[in-house]
């Protein structure tokens, strides 16, 4: 039982107890949802969509973060912009549908009217004095790292994405996003907070016993496993693992694709972590045959077995990258105990359903895998809620990278909130 | 003609001016008996009619390819300025008025030169203030707008109004002028018919024109300033009548709905107008699906111009092609359209345009 009383966000910042789950406010108080939502989600670079979801000029998309409403716009020139979906004239709500197309972006209240790139071209009956000039839509700090889309609602945004995107470009370039079409995509809301969602997603040490279908073209070794829990077998099949991984980082690497692990997960303000990671069976993709589920090939890659390049980003994304087609995650929080994924499944835009791919083969994997991660996480939440629930010790094996979210949340919170310096949290 | 151009009764407003914009759109068409039907019209921009009551306008009509002019008098009063209307009957086989009455709507446009014609109280003031209106048929029509105008403008003028009809159900604006001559003393109405219709028997004055009839009507009339319209031997009649009553000619005064019958100046007035109405540019029919309205529109304005100048009101807002907010599906047909980024190409290939910025180069079918 927790024996202490003060509950205030710094001192519960500042008690965490590295290599263990969070105290259970973390996960059911709207108060700190609603710190999360200031200190994370309007400071830091969020993944919400990728490229293709406005393929051409004129395609519009929303997204909610929390308070906020953003609009996702190509313009004209094929260039990608964001704005607050706010009219700068009395405040209506300026793109209502997820997606669409737009010719400018028109208010539907009193019809002003704005073109993508945000300047206000019509606005009727307000006189000889009113400069259109000062009423252009706020814009939205947007970068696009080879077709996948950030944003970020910060005035000053963190700086060290430039440094994430050097290194990540080189590695998800090869699969050619922006040439992808969207051949499916899954909104999915959990029952849990946000960041028992990240936390879920950080390890496989559930995957043996809850994802069958996943565990087929994933190796279970490649999240990490105690060595002295492993009967002979099982180490045997281990290091062929281990031998598999470097085998194919250099193979890859010497075709030219950038394979092995990069982690800044915990010491950048811009965490990430990326690694190709070698798939089981044939070894082309994240398909219940493990062959690929799509004829085009995303890029043009030496061989159809590119494994899965995985890469995660904090607060809110992560990503598998293969050769025949892509996987992309977001997660948003609704509230404190509900957050909505979006995954996204994308092809070669000239892959055409039915010829090319099976719709149902290419989403199998991880649809059914969500769901089970859904239900997992609402357990955790369930449990969260309870006098019962105490911070649990994370395995040190499998577990490495649900620490390093924890560690990252609770320094960028602590950077916010917590006037005292905060000690950087080693790797 | 007379040299001297009578003073139009002033609006204060621009004035509607063929020269400028000869195009009228009609607002609507009332039923006002079995054969007979009003049209009312409005110029396509701001602009206000002048013209003295009993005067008449120039039409051209494209019936079948053909360009036809016909000349219609003017039933409204010019102290209701902003619209004109004209009544007109049905001639068995006449081309004009059948096609009015069958084919005609609101929201469709005729070209229209005029106001012109002496036939008014304007010209021929009574010197005892007394006036006698005699009219058969759709020879009502001028003394319709005389009468209005005295009304309207609260002029305290002895009119007697005296109409011959075929049957009480012929008689046009019979309401009306009950209603004009109960609330101003100063008019009196009398109506004379050849016999009762199916559903009414006539308690008034039944049989044709007569002295007898105009004497019981207007026992006076040899005072009065007397006006007649109405079909020739109708006319003819009543000249007869007041010739041999001994009635100064020189203050009777007649209009004839007969082309022919018209003064050699008044008929090359027509003809000179007409001439001036030869279309040289082309029209498209706009068609609005939904609405079920049919607007003409002139290829060089733009389809919402056109609708909004027939009284539809149609979402816009930029008018320029900007805002999107005009967002039409074409149906049919071929357009000339500038925009300014309201449309995706995406949009215009799937059949949308903007109206507000879309000229008409056949006939187009908007789903609105
Ligand atoms: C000054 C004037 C005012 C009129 N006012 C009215 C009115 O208020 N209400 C009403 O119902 N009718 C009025 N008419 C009669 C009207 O113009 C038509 O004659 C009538 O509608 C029948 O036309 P139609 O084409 O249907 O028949 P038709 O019998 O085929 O046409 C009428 C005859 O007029 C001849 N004509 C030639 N040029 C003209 C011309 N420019 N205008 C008129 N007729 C011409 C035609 O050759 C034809 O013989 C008026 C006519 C004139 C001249
Ligand atoms: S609120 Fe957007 S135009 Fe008025
Ligand atoms: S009214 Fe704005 S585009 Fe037509
Ligand atoms: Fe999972």
């Amino acid at each position: 039982m927790l024996d202490r009383t003060d509950t205030s966000l710094t001192s519960l910042l500042r008690r965490r107890r590295p290599g263990y789950s969070l105290e259970a406010p973390f996960y059911t108080s709207p108060e700190i949802f609603a710190a999360d939502m200031d200190a994370i989600f309007e400071r830091h670079w969020l993944f919400v969509a990728v490229e293709p979801d406005v393929p051409e000029p004129g395609d519009v998309m929303t997204v909610d973060i929390g308070r906020n409403a953003v609009l996702i716009v190509r313009d004209d020139d094929m260039q990608v912009r964001a704005f607050h979906n706010v009219c700068r004239h009395r405040g209506a709500r300026l793109v209502h549908e997820e997606k669409g197309t737009v010719g400018n972006l028109v208010c539907r209240y009193h019809t002003w009217t704005y073109n993508l790139e945000g300047s206000l071209i019509h606005a009727e009956h307000m006189g000889e004095g009113f400069d259109a000039s000062c009423h252009g839509l706020k814009p939205v700090h947007i970068r696009s790292l080879e077709g996948l889309i950030f944003i970020c609602l910060a005035d000053e945004p963190p700086a060290d994405f430039d440094e994430m995107a050097a290194v990540m470009g080189p590695y998800i370039a090869p699969h050619n996003i922006k040439n992808a079409k969207i051949a499916h995509q899954h909104d999915l809301i959990e029952p849990g907070n946000w960041k028992l969602t990240m936390e879920n997603n950080r390890e496989c040490y559930h995957c043996g016993a809850n994802h069958p279908e996943l565990t087929v073209p994933l190796f279970a070794y490649g999240f990490g496993f105690a060595p002295e829990d492993l009967d002979e077998t099982e180490r045997a099949q281990a290091e062929r693992y281990g031998c598999l991984v470097t085998d194919s980082h250099d193979d890859w690497e010497r075709a030219g694709i950038p394979s092995r692990m990069r982690e800044h997960l915990d010491d950048m303000v811009t965490g990430y972590r990326t690694e190709r990671l070698p798939l089981d069976g044939e070894g082309e993709s994240h398909t219940m045959d493990t062959k690929a589920a799509c004829r085009i090939p995303l890029g043009a890659f030496p061989s159809a077995k590119m494994g899965g390049l995985h890469f995660w980003t904090q607060p809110n994304s992560w990503h598998h990258f293969m050769g025949d087609h892509a996987v992309t995650f977001s997660a948003i929080p609704l509230d404190a105990e509900r957050t909505l994924v979006r995954t996204t499944w994308l092809v070669h835009k000239d892959a055409v359903e039915g010829v090319d791919y099976d719709l149902q083969n290419l989403i199998d994997v991880w649809m059914t895998t969500n769901v089970q991660d859904s239900e997992l996480v609402g357990f955790c939440q369930d449990g969260a809620r309870t006098a019962g629930y105490e911070p649990g010790p994370y395995s040190p094996y499998t577990e490495m990278l649900v620490d390093k979210f924890c560690n990252w949340y609770v320094q960028r919170m602590r950077a916010r909130f917590d006037p005292a310096p905060v000690a950087a949290v080693a790797a | 003609m007379d040299a001297a151009s009578p003073a139009p009764t002033s609006t204060g407003f621009y004035e509607w001016n063929p020269e400028e914009d000869d195009v009228l759109i009609c607002r609507a068409v009332r039923e006002e008996t079995h054969d007979v039907k009003s049209f009312i019209f409005a110029p396509r921009s701001q602009r206000r009619f002048a013209f003295t009551p009993g005067q008449f306008l120039t039409f051209e009509f494209e019936i079948e390819g053909e360009a036809i002019h016909r000349c219609y008098t003017i039933s409204s009063a010019p102290s209701r300025p902003d619209t004109v209307s004209i009544t007109v009957k049905r001639v068995p086989g006449g081309p004009v008025s059948n096609w009015l009455h069958d084919h005609f709507r609101p929201g469709q446009m005729l070209k229209a030169a005029g106001p012109m014609g002496d036939f008014s109280w304007t010209h021929h003031p009574s010197r005892t203030g007394k006036y006698l209106l005699i009219s058969g048929g759709s020879g009502i029509t001028p003394m319709m707008s005389m009468t209005r105008t005295a009304y309207d403008l609260a002029e305290i003028r002895d009119t007697i109004f005296l109409h011959a009809a075929r049957s009480p159900d012929d008689i046009v604006f019979d309401d009306e002028i009950a209603v004009m001559s109960r609330r101003n003393r100063s008019i009196r109405a009398a109506h004379i018919v050849e016999g009762d219709s199916p559903l009414q028997a006539w308690p008034g004055f039944r049989g044709r024109i007569s002295r007898a009839a105009i004497e019981a009507v207007a026992p006076d009339f040899r005072e009065r300033e007397i006006f007649v319209c109405g079909p020739s031997p109708f006319m003819a009649a009543v000249r007869a009548i007041l010739k041999e009553a001994g009635f100064d000619m020189s203050r009777h005064h007649e209009e004839s709905f007969n082309f022919e019958e018209l003064a050699p100046q008044e008929q090359a007035a027509v003809e000179e107008a007409a001439a001036a109405l030869e279309s040289e540019v082309r029209s498209w029919k706009i068609e609005f699906a939904k609405t079920k309205r049919v607007v003409e529109c002139p290829e060089t304005m733009t389809i919402l111009e056109a609708a909004r100048r027939a009284g539809m009101r149609l979402p816009s807002s930029c008018s320029k092609g900007m805002c999107g907010t005009c967002k039409s599906k074409k149906v049919s047909g071929t357009v000339e359209m500038h925009h300014q980024g309201g449309i995706r190409q995406r949009e215009v290939d799937a059949g949308m345009m903007l109206i507000c910025c879309s000229k008409p180069r056949s006939d187009v079918v908007v789903e609105r």
